[in-house]
């Protein structure tokens, strides 16, 4: 659906979905974020990895904690790629649309 | 997350050479004639049917051949034929936006303006707003979390 390295794509876990969602309510730490899930800490690293390569989340130390958090240039790309998609939606609404009225 | 800038609105608009009317149902009750479903969906060309319940705080959704459903959003006003607003929440990544679309009839055909907003509340969620956002969350995860 959507091409390597893309936010959307990074999305398309939903272990990582799940993280993103908790980030909206703040920074968060590994620790914190598996103890709501039913995965490893490595394995939450492993995803915050995935979500940071591609833009989405950024983090932070905090003394000797690593704070995760969502990086507001990746919503950013989110919304231009929302933008695209519209675009595309549209155009083929009109496709549809006005041969439907040729053919009536 | 406080600081973090006002993300500006999507603006579409297209015009097409049939009546408002015309134009506002196939927007929504022949929305599988021209979604882009391949490219996106849920479960993309799987999917055979896109679903617009017709009434206020119905449901926009896509069905698939296996009868698997995929929720993209809820109908926060139903005004046919000239407005319709969505809470999309198509992708976890556009959750809490609003879609609003405004069918303007023209002199020779409808106007399709299109605005998708609310992006602030994807880069930032008030944190005592955090547990209800977790069951809405939930609910929406549902179709996808259960199965895997």
């Amino acid at each position: 659906m959507i091409t390597n390295g893309h936010p959307l794509d990074a999305l398309s876990d939903p272990t990582r979905r799940h993280i993103f969602e908790q980030l909206k309510a703040g920074p968060r730490s590994v620790g914190d974020l598996a103890a709501d899930l039913p995965v490893s800490r490595p394995a939450v690293s492993q995803h915050l990895r995935v979500l940071e390569n591609v833009g989405l989340v950024t983090h932070r130390r905090n003394g000797t904690r690593h704070l995760y958090e969502l990086d507001a240039a990746g919503v950013a790309v989110l919304r231009n790629w929302v933008d695209g998609f519209w675009t595309e939606a549209l155009a083929r609404f009109k496709q549809v649309a006005e041969r439907k009225g040729e053919s009536s | 997350m406080n600081d973090v800038a006002v993300i500006e609105v999507v603006r579409k608009s297209v015009t097409v050479d049939c009546a408002v009317e015309e134009a506002f149902r196939i927007f929504t009750a022949e929305a599988t004639s021209w979604w882009p479903v391949g490219s996106h969906s849920l479960y993309g060309d799987t999917v055979k049917d896109v679903v617009f319940e017709e009434h206020e705080g119905g449901e926009v959704y896509e069905l698939t051949e296996s009868g698997e459903k995929g929720h993209w959003a809820t109908v926060l006003a139903w005004e046919p034929p000239h407005r319709l607003v969505l809470a999309w929440e198509v992708s976890p990544s556009v959750i809490g936006t609003e879609v609003e679309i405004r069918f303007l009839p023209e002199e020779d055909g409808t106007r399709v303006e299109l605005e998708h907003g609310g992006w602030e509340h994807v880069a930032a969620e008030a944190p005592a707003k955090r547990d209800d956002y977790a069951d809405g969350w939930d609910f929406v995860l549902s179709t996808y979390v259960e199965r895997v």
